[in-house]
């Protein structure tokens, strides 16, 4: 999990298991596969605000219960399979599932023997470094909510295409998906027959960056990257269509919609001798064909022309004290999903890991505050959420 | 209760023994570098004192021979696929395959292949074998694992004849014997160590400011040159300064 600058060019880049150090493979001749996981639990308590006793998230949950699956053969095919056991157990036990917990987390083949590399498959889509970064290398214990996977799909079967170009410091992404997310699964789901289209490109100096937001390396010169992406869908369903997915919309009526959706966003990081800071912009621009669409709240054309707006920011600061073993984390998030509906959301977090084995054996504390709520859309039940728990990668 | 939180949230922890702080150390500054642009991701490097040359071995499995500024003069036929570790002996040059797992062996006259040794680490698929060397002092090959840290000494035939634990690092991407001492690369920890050529205990150590260090040499005048794979460089050192004690 360590840094890994520059082994993830190739393989596997966006795998939560490329630098795991304590996974088992096993070799034949020039085929490797690579056996890893992850379990992590916590303790979750909420501070409930006066008036509110269902204390139904206050206790012990399983965060992590992975496997995964990673492979190299001697054609120069890379190869991973990666899900969640909690999740498929959660989804068999209760019928509850959810972008966020999507039981398979990857499922592709992709082939390196071109200067342009081909994924075909399921797993995450080259947007948003929120996205593509894994929590489970931060103090936190989950993303952003903007980055979560409610406000869109993080993960998509489709096509990418990757290269590399200028000694890696350009990382070029272009794909085409189904659109339906997570809920890609549910083939026949989506009676429009389009795909969602996906770029990314990103600049590192002076080498090319991991996606690790952690400063891990303690990096003796200044490291950066930028990006910029963005993805495109038209889900318009014909007179008659199925309704998109069996997740639609989702919880904040834009995860999937009946009509065109454009997202872009650009994001940077930066790190140097353990400091490490993020920013990342997301803009949502949403065109549903019915007028009666939630999403317009009920308002006239004449105001709404046909556009909703949603999107929103995150940034984190981060200090890797390498001596102490310990990582501090603070970050805030601001966003508002239908601008059509007054109110935004902001939350602040701090987080906090013990690393015993970096974040292959760690503990972590992450206490998360919704300081401006969105009453109409979104509205808590709680002043404050802590989690304090214990992970290990293998 | 929010008081609570954000005292354990900003309490400092205590520090802990890192274990190297009773050992010499020192900075130790590069004076220039250059740059490997036909060599993709250059991972480790070493001086041949016969032909004055340096041969550099590429993570995308190319073996290649350079002039002592790292112009690539010329490179071996038979590829393999993600070379981390290179060692030159008298006739013969020797390269860690880190994916899976094999020692290459050329010839050094003309880069042919001569035949490939398996060897085994069950570890993670990249936090192999980033390191080779020939330990004159004990008569054996080293490969050394990048994480967890183990030197395991081989024979002639990449027999296994003996394994060390290494505490200290946080990995080890490099290694060289040299004129009695066995050198050790750590990449992230950005540190050179001079180590015991026989029980490999630290003697001394080096904090060097090269991004990912992933390969080191001497050259015939004590002098170091350390690749970093990320930055596609080699960096080029005087001889390691004298620390006082």
């Amino acid at each position: 999990m360590l840094a890994g600058t520059i082994s993830t060019v190739s393989y596997g880049q966006f795998s939560e298991f490329t630098d795991n150090p304590s996974s088992f493979t096993l070799s034949s001749d020039k085929n490797t596969l690579q056996i890893g996981g992850r379990i992590a639990f916590y303790y979750e308590n909420r501070f409930l605000k006066p008036g509110y006793t269902n204390l139904d998230h206050n206790g012990f949950d399983v965060k992590d219960m992975d496997l995964d699956l990673l492979g190299h053969t001697a054609n120069k095919f890379t190869y991973e399979v990666h899900y969640s056991l909690i999740d498929l157990v959660t989804a068999a036990t209760t019928a509850n599932s959810s972008p966020t917990t999507p039981g398979f987390k990857a499922a592709y083949i992709q082939y390196e023997g071109f200067k342009i590399h081909i994924k075909f498959g399921y797993d995450k889509v080259p947007f948003s470094q929120g996205n593509l970064s894994h929590e489970h290398e931060t103090p936190m214990w989950s993303h952003p909510n903007i980055t979560s996977g409610d406000f869109f799909a993080r993960r998509d079967l489709g096509i990418t295409l990757n290269t590399s170009l200028w000694k890696n410091r350009f990382n070029l992404y272009a794909g085409a998906y189904s659109g339906l997310g997570e809920t890609v699964f549910q083939y026949g789901g989506d009676a429009s027959g389009t795909f969602e289209y996906i770029g990314r490109a990103e600049f590192s100096y002076p080498s090319k960056m991991a996606y690790n937001t952690i400063d891990e390396q303690n990096s003796p010169i200044l490291h950066f990257r930028v990006a910029a992406n963005a993805r495109y869908e038209d889900k318009t369903q014909p007179a008659g269509g199925a309704v998109i997915g069996t997740y639609y919309p989702g919880i904040y009526g834009t995860y999937m919609i009946n009509g065109t959706r454009t997202i872009y966003g650009g994001d940077a990081l930066l790190m140097y001798r353990g400091l490490s800071l993020t920013f990342e912009d997301i803009v949502m621009n949403m065109k549903p064909v019915s007028q009666s669409d939630p999403l317009f709240n009920g308002t006239p054309e004449s105001i709404n022309k046909g556009v909703v707006n949603g999107g929103g920011f995150t940034t984190e600061l981060s200090y890797d004290w390498l001596k102490a073993k310990s990582v501090f984390c603070v970050g805030y998030e601001n966003t508002n999903a239908d601008d059509l509906i007054p109110g935004h959301m902001e939350w602040v977090t701090l987080g906090y890991a013990y690393t015993l084995n970096s974040f292959n054996s760690c503990a972590k504390v992450e206490y998360y505050i919704p300081t401006v709520e969105d009453v109409i859309q979104k509205p808590t039940k709680y002043t404050g959420q802590l989690r304090i728990g214990y992970q290990l990668v293998f | 209760m929010r008081k609570f939180i954000l005292i354990i949230f900003f309490a400092t922890p205590l520090l802990l023994s890192s274990g190297l702080k009773d050992i010499p150390h020192c900075k130790f500054k590069f004076e220039s570098f250059s740059s490997l642009n036909k060599i993709l991701e250059p991972t480790d490097i070493v001086y041949d004192k016969d032909s004055k040359h340096l041969f550099i071995v590429s993570g995308h499995g190319i073996l290649f021979e350079c002039d002592l500024t790292g112009k690539v003069i010329r490179k071996a036929s038979e590829e393999g696929m993600d070379f981390e570790g290179v060692e030159v002996t008298d006739s013969f040059v020797y390269v860690s395959d880190e994916k899976p797992r094999q020692v290459y062996k050329y010839r050094k006259s003309d880069l042919s292949f001569v035949r490939a040794y398996n060897v085994t680490w069950g570890g993670a698929s990249n936090k192999a074998f980033e390191s080779i060397t020939y330990n004159a002092t004990k008569k054996c090959f080293i490969l050394v694992s990048q994480y967890p840290v183990f030197i395991i000494e081989y024979n002639d035939d990449f027999k296994e004849i003996d394994r060390h634990h290494f505490h200290g690092p946080r990995d080890i991407s490099g290694a060289r014997w040299h004129n009695g001492y066995i050198y050790l690369l750590s990449n992230l920890d950005e540190t050179i160590f001079k180590c015991d050529p026989t029980t490999y205990d630290i003697k001394e150590y080096y904090k060097i400011d090269v991004l990912n260090p992933e390969g080191m040499t001497f050259d015939g005048q004590e002098n170091i040159s350390i690749t970093s794979d990320a930055l596609q460089r080699i960096y080029f050192f005087k001889q390691l300064p004298t620390i006082k004690q």
